[in-house]
């Protein structure tokens, strides 16, 4: 077994990017019928002779690597915020997880055996609060507590022939390839429901509502149904085995029922996550996949309407979508940013390009000439002078 | 590059091995899909298909480590790149005749992410190309798959609502500066056949 696939073992993902078979509407299964959960006593450092022992060192060496990586996020408010939210949910195994907060825009998270947990900042900017990002730590931290990945791993070498064969002919392509290692090392679906009551009832220890749980589901699963071809979404190999989100979603707001209360910390979230979230949203510009990005910008905008960067991002998405119609709502996003204090300079931009499209040459170079005057030395300066006549930049 | 990067380029070159044509790009004047005229002053490795796009690609180093590619005469409503198989929920990347350089940009960005990768528009100018008003952009892209840092200069034009444009991408410290200036050189001379 390659030392890629290894890792992939090691760090099974488990909340992966919209978990697969989200729009179809399924039977949901009753609870796995378990013995009352108790969490397990700390973990000791296997013997390195052992299969678990070996693929703990190897973690430790992809951790060692993550620490440096381009992609880790380095804020210590943010790396300390999350780590508390952890050690909330882990309890006395909170010496032994540590989270690391990574920049790709995709919603997932991972957990290593040896503790290492990813969380990636596509999952950031979705969830909406403290006691939701906690669920989704609270989940992988089912994981590490149950010990999923050794089981996997186990399972995988058993397999690993197969997967061998495939890469070694080529014949299914380098996406066809990832499909199959994620069919072989991600959880069963068994131990993704498992990870899930325990991250509830880690939830509910540690204070937090546990109603917000499903709600990731849910908006996870509006996001995905706006995605073209969505229905199709639910036959990719590559989330095969996870349970559906509508499954998951009912599941846990069942679980949770009957739940009073508890810490939602929606503001504390926000302003943990503010000196970021402008870049995390141009992130997700970048990604392309304005469908879904428009369904996680009316949301975020219902909770904080006046908003000038997600008026502005949700203007730029739709001038960059393009359908019948959007032009007009991008204009009316970005004119409403434009009205509000500390307004990203590139909505005039965006604006320029807006009435360039609509023939409108006067307020076309009148939103460039602002554009250049907020950010004379941008990467496109250059490109935009050129829409100028001379001696107006 | 690391041992990690070795190592996951050399799983892809063998991934690759058993599909992938190459034949050398002569100097001289050469023809790309029979529509793009380049002058090539020193010779290169040729692969019908990338690395996942499906399109012309060139290399002097090896096929994961430098690529110069071709998209030639992409019409209105044709895919720059096809959908990865099995992911009928991503956005086709679909090209517009109508589109203008950044839009042109933000399509290529769309690709070149959406394996995780991160990209960084350094600079964007207008410029001739196929002699046509056209655009020239540079950027910085971090490869997800092996966190190689990587440097990237684009050509590109709409002419007659088809899209030509070249890409150049490279590890940042020796090999993109190493073959840069033939890239430049590749891309003054382009012309359109037809």
């Amino acid at each position: 077994m390659n030392r890629r696939r290894w890792l992939a073992a090691g760090c099974a993902q488990c909340a992966t990017l919209y978990a697969g078979g989200v729009l179809a509407q399924r039977p949901v299964p009753d609870p796995l019928p378990v013995a009352p959960w108790r969490s397990p006593q700390r973990f000791v450092r296997p013997d390195l002779a052992s299969d678990e022992g070996g693929l703990w060192a190897l973690m430790d060496r992809e951790e060692m690597r993550l620490r440096r990586s381009p992609f880790a996020i380095r804020d210590a408010a943010l790396r300390d915020y999350i780590q508390g939210i952890a050690c909330k949910l882990a309890a006395e195994h909170c010496p032994d997880v540590r989270v690391h907060a990574v920049r790709t825009p995709f919603f997932n998270a991972s957990m290593a055996p040896n503790g290492m947990m990813q969380v990636w900042s596509g999952l950031l900017l979705r969830v909406e609060n403290e006691a939701q990002l906690a669920a989704v730590l609270g989940h992988e931290i089912g994981h590490y507590l149950q010990r999923h990945t050794l089981d996997r791993l186990r399972d995988a070498k058993a397999r690993s022939a197969f997967a061998t064969f495939m890469a070694a002919f080529g014949v299914v392509g380098l996406v066809g390839q990832l499909a199959t290692l994620a069919s072989a090392f991600s959880f069963t679906r068994d131990q993704e429901r498992e990870a899930d009551s325990i991250g509830l009832d880690l939830m509910r220890d540690a204070g937090y509502d546990p109603r917000e749980c499903s709600k990731v589901w849910d908006n996870l699963r509006a996001e995905a149904a706006a995605a073209p071809g969505a229905d199709e979404a639910s036959r990719s190999p590559m989330f095969a085995t996870h349970p559906p989100s509508d499954e998951r979603s009912q599941t846990l707001a069942r679980l949770a029922a009957g739940a009073s209360g508890g810490f939602v910390g929606e503001a504390e979230f926000a302003a943990r996550l503010e000196p970021f979230r402008f870049g995390l949203l141009e992130d997700e510009i970048k990604r392309g996949q304005y469908d879904e990005t428009l369904v996680l910008l009316a949301r975020m905008l219902k909770r904080a309407p006046e908003q000038p960067d997600l008026l502005y991002v949700r203007g730029e998405a739709l001038r960059l979508r393009g359908k019948d119609g959007d032009l007009d709502a991008a204009l009316a996003d970005l004119r409403r940013a434009g009205a509000i204090d500390k307004a990203p300079a590139q909505l005039y931009r965006s604006l320029g390009y807006i009435h360039q499209r609509l023939g409108q040459a006067e307020e076309a170079r009148s939103a460039f000439s602002r554009y250049l005057e907020l950010m004379p030395d941008a990467p496109d300066a250059g490109l935009i002078r050129t829409y100028l006549p001379e001696g107006k930049s | 590059m690391t041992s990690r990067a070795r190592a996951s380029a050399l799983l892809l070159v063998l991934a690759l091995a058993g599909c992938a044509v190459v034949s050398k790009v002569e100097t001289g004047e050469t023809l790309v899909r029979d529509r793009l005229s380049v002058q090539v002053a020193s010779p290169w490795n040729r692969f019908e298909r990338g690395q996942v796009d499906n399109t012309v690609t060139w290399t002097v180093e090896g096929l994961y480590v430098d690529a110069l590619q071709f998209y030639v005469a992409i019409r209105d409503g044709e895919l720059i790149a096809p959908t990865p198989s099995g992911r009928k929920d991503v956005q086709p990347l679909t090209f517009k005749a109508s589109m203008r350089p950044a839009d042109v940009v933000a399509l290529y960005q769309s690709l070149l992410t959406r394996d995780g990768s991160s990209f960084t528009l350094d600079r964007i100018e207008a410029t001739e190309f196929v002699a046509s008003p056209g655009f020239r952009f540079e950027y910085s892209l971090v490869r997800k798959v092996d966190e190689v840092r990587l440097r990237g200069v684009a050509y590109g034009a709409v002419r007659n609502g088809e899209l030509f444009l070249i890409n150049y991408s490279a590890p940042r410290l020796a090999f993109f500066p190493k073959h840069v200036a033939q890239v430049e050189a590749i891309a003054r001379s382009a012309k359109v056949k037809g």
